[in-house]
């Protein structure tokens, strides 16, 4: 063990004096602090909007006179999503997916951007996020500073005495190993203050300690590969040339291809086309409108038979309410079943890319940094859910205050003269139907039970890592 | 009486690259004994050398220290080893003392600074210099802080490897003092070298060997050098499979 921490403690003695480290963590603290903070202001002006907007929308809403019930379910709502505390490390798919969403009677609208904040703002610099600081230029500097821990031993010919003295070449290569690991902690400083921020903002600690060993994690996959690369080949040159493309595969070729490949194995099925399919089918639902289409006179002869009348306008209730809820109810179980196939099939994609992580630990710690974090695709979709859910509450409780709180009478002579319209209207108050919004991610464990398989294949790799460090370290000869 | 062999080689044949680089190599070296392996390039010196170190594994033959095999004792063998390589490989960001501390650390040595001072006296080395980083020595300074790493590792066997090559002239006698001042202590020397002036000085025998054979040896009759112009007339090629007892 001595042996290994002076080894150790002599990486970084040559690092300093080579002012290599220097260099390293000024490049790494210079780019994260100015990508952190651009991150920073654009989530945080992000979540204030979205938060302004949100309170915003809602006040409005409550705030509309008496009005028609069914003009309400027209007037509509907004929801906004809220990023959760870590989206400023990782926004994951939030800039590409909507944060915003117009919620509103007979329609599921996609979610929108609410904020002008895009690309351009950061002249086309919104993909440099912390997160893919780490994913894709923290292991450049492992590299950068590792790729000669063994060979430059070799091309310095001190391999040969440390060897011949009796040092083994396990203690070697773990003492190589620990210099880069400490190197690693020493680079995931700023993310755990991050993450140790975020739990002061209520997000879960077990969430903010495993986004931190997650990244730890990838870290040692590039601390193992370097050191092995390191260990294998016999010059520098050939050594960084490997390690470069290596880098270059690993964290931008493999998953740029693997993202297409994954679009043509699992393609999507066209927007128009499947709205068209769904508009088809939505038409044989009748419309809820129309109190003389037939596809109600079921339900009409029902509500009669049962209250024991003769005529819709002598039911206790308000018949087109009824039908605008009935017909609502249908028309969402279809949109519902199109959202979810959808849905559905952008997680089958989304499973298919993940796999591909065994190919490429960047795509694995991707993947689980979003599940963690809260920004993954299953987030967005959350979020469409829980949009959904508030719609339809709030539709419906409209379309219930049409049928108990305004009479047929009133209802179909609305248009007759301004009195007449007026005595179709519903007092303000019911306009409480709609609740306050407040996007939930999922809990702690759901997101770390989702980041488990991506963290297999980290730790896959790892072990594989391992098991050829030793094998070269066994056959080390200088 | 005879010394036991603390280095041997019997009847040792290494293959590399399914090319034959050794055959037939037997001989042994005594404590107190300066054995010179001499030769031309690719005579098979080093790969001899290396074969002791367990680096290189011997196709057929034995090779033991201290009567255990090699290649079965790897670690106890390298501990009880001073290896000096051809060109002194130390670490060009470290100054003398930083050298020589962490080979000795890692060789699990402790040694104090008096002990340090006093063997950088004992190799020459200008106390002015100590301090500096090595990147800033010559070739013949290198070579006596690698000398003073050996000594303080305070082994009983020294594998020399062309070790006075590039020294000066007079580095090179004070080279030759020191390894015949630790050959006195009783220490087993084995250099390699292609310099028959210099191992004609400093060993008690030379080997010579040509294109992995040992086809001579010479050893020197009491209180006497090797006879410089027989092992030279013989390296040279003007005659062979030599056994010479001056």
């Amino acid at each position: 063990m001595t042996a290994v921490l002076s080894i150790a403690a002599a990486e970084w003695r040559y690092w300093r004096r080579s002012r290599l480290a220097l260099v390293v963590v000024a490049l790494f603290v210079l780019t994260l602090a100015f990508v952190s903070v651009l991150t920073n202001m654009r989530v945080a002006a992000d979540a204030e909007a979205r938060a302004h907007h949100q309170e915003e929308s809602e006040e409005t809403f409550l705030s509309q006179p008496d009005r028609h019930p069914h003009r309400m379910v027209h007037y509509g709502h907004y929801v906004f999503r809220t990023p959760t505390p870590l989206a400023t490390f990782d926004p994951g798919l939030d800039s590409v997916t909507g944060q915003a969403m117009f919620l509103e009677g007979h329609r599921q609208n996609s979610a929108t951007f609410s904020s002008s904040v895009s690309s351009a703002d950061l002249g086309g610099l919104s993909w440099l996020t912390p997160a893919v600081i780490y994913q894709v230029f923290a292991p450049l500097l492992i590299v950068i500073l590792g790729y000669g821990a063994i060979v430059r031993e070799r091309e310095a010919r001190t391999l040969a005495p440390l060897l011949a003295q009796g040092t083994s070449a396990g203690a070697l290569i773990s003492g190589k190993l620990l210099a880069l690991f400490s190197f690693a902690l020493l680079l995931v400083v700023p993310l755990a203050v991050t993450a140790l921020r975020s739990t002061s903002d209520g997000e879960s600690a077990s969430v903010a300690a495993s986004l931190v060993a997650l990244y730890l994690l990838y870290l040692c996959v590039w601390i193992g590969l370097t050191v092995l690369v390191s260990t294998v080949l016999q010059k520098r040159t050939t050594v960084l040339a490997t390690l470069a493309a290596c880098w270059l595969t690993v964290t931008l070729a493999l998953p740029a291809i693997a993202v297409n490949a994954t679009s043509r194995a699992e393609p999507l099925a066209g927007k128009i086309e499947t709205e068209l399919t769904m508009l088809n089918e939505v038409r044989d639902l009748g419309d809820g409108h129309d109190v003389d289409d037939s596809v109600y006179d079921a339900l009409q002869a029902s509500l009669l038979e049962e209250e024991g009348v003769e005529r819709v306008e002598d039911l206790d209730v308000n018949i087109r309410g009824v039908l605008a809820g009935r017909s609502e109810a249908e028309l969402t179980e279809t949109l519902n079943e199109y959202a979810e196939r959808r849905m559905q099939a952008e997680s089958r994609q989304a499973r298919v890319l993940n796999r591909i992580g065994w190919l490429t630990p960047t795509l694995a710690l991707g993947a689980a940094s979003r599940a963690i974090v809260g920004t993954d695709l299953e987030h967005y979709h959350r979020f469409l859910r829980q949009a959904e859910a508030l719609r339809i509450e709030f539709v419906q409780g409209l379309n219930r205050v049409h049928a108990e709180e305004l009479s047929y009478t009133a209802d179909i002579n609305r248009n007759r003269d301004e009195a007449s319209s007026r005595r179709a209207r519903v007092d303000a108050s019911n306009w409480e139907v709609l609740e306050t919004f407040e996007y939930e991610p999922a809990p702690a464990s759901e997101r770390l039970a989702r980041a488990s398989s991506s963290l297999q294949m980290l730790i896959a790799w790892l072990i594989a890592l391992a098991a050829s460090l030793s094998w070269a370290g066994m056959r080390l000869k200088p | 009486m005879e010394r036991s062999a603390r280095l041997q080689t019997e009847d040792l044949q290494i293959y590399r690259s399914d090319k034959e680089v050794l055959s037939g190599i037997s001989f042994s070296i005594a404590s107190g004994e300066v054995y010179a392996l001499l030769g031309g390039n690719g005579a098979g010196k080093s790969t001899t050398l290396l074969s002791f170190l367990g680096f290189l594994t011997a196709t057929s033959g034995t090779i033991t220290v201290d009567g255990k095999e090699v290649s079965a004792n790897l670690k106890a063998i390298r501990e009880a080893i001073a290896y000096l390589p051809e060109s002194a490989s130390l670490y060009e960001h470290l100054n003398a003392y930083e050298n020589l501390k962490y080979f000795l650390q890692l060789a699990g040595r402790t040694v104090d600074q008096a002990a340090i001072d006093a063997t950088l006296d004992r190799v020459s080395l200008d106390p002015d210099s100590r301090a500096r980083r090595l990147k800033d020595y010559s070739k013949g300074m290198r070579q006596k802080v690698a000398i003073a790493v050996a000594i303080l590792r305070d082994t009983d066997i020294f594998l020399l490897d062309e070790p006075t090559s590039g020294l000066d002239p007079s580095a090179i006698d004070e080279f030759h003092d020191l390894v015949r001042g630790l050959a006195d202590a009783g220490k087993t020397i084995l250099m390699v070298t292609h310099d028959v002036y210099g191992a004609c000085q400093v060993a008690d025998r030379i080997g010579l060997l040509r294109k992995g054979k040992l086809v001579g040896e010479f050893s020197a009759a009491d209180g006497q050098r090797i006879e410089t112009e027989t092992v030279h007339r013989a390296f040279s090629g003007r005659t062979a499979n030599t056994s010479v007892d001056q």
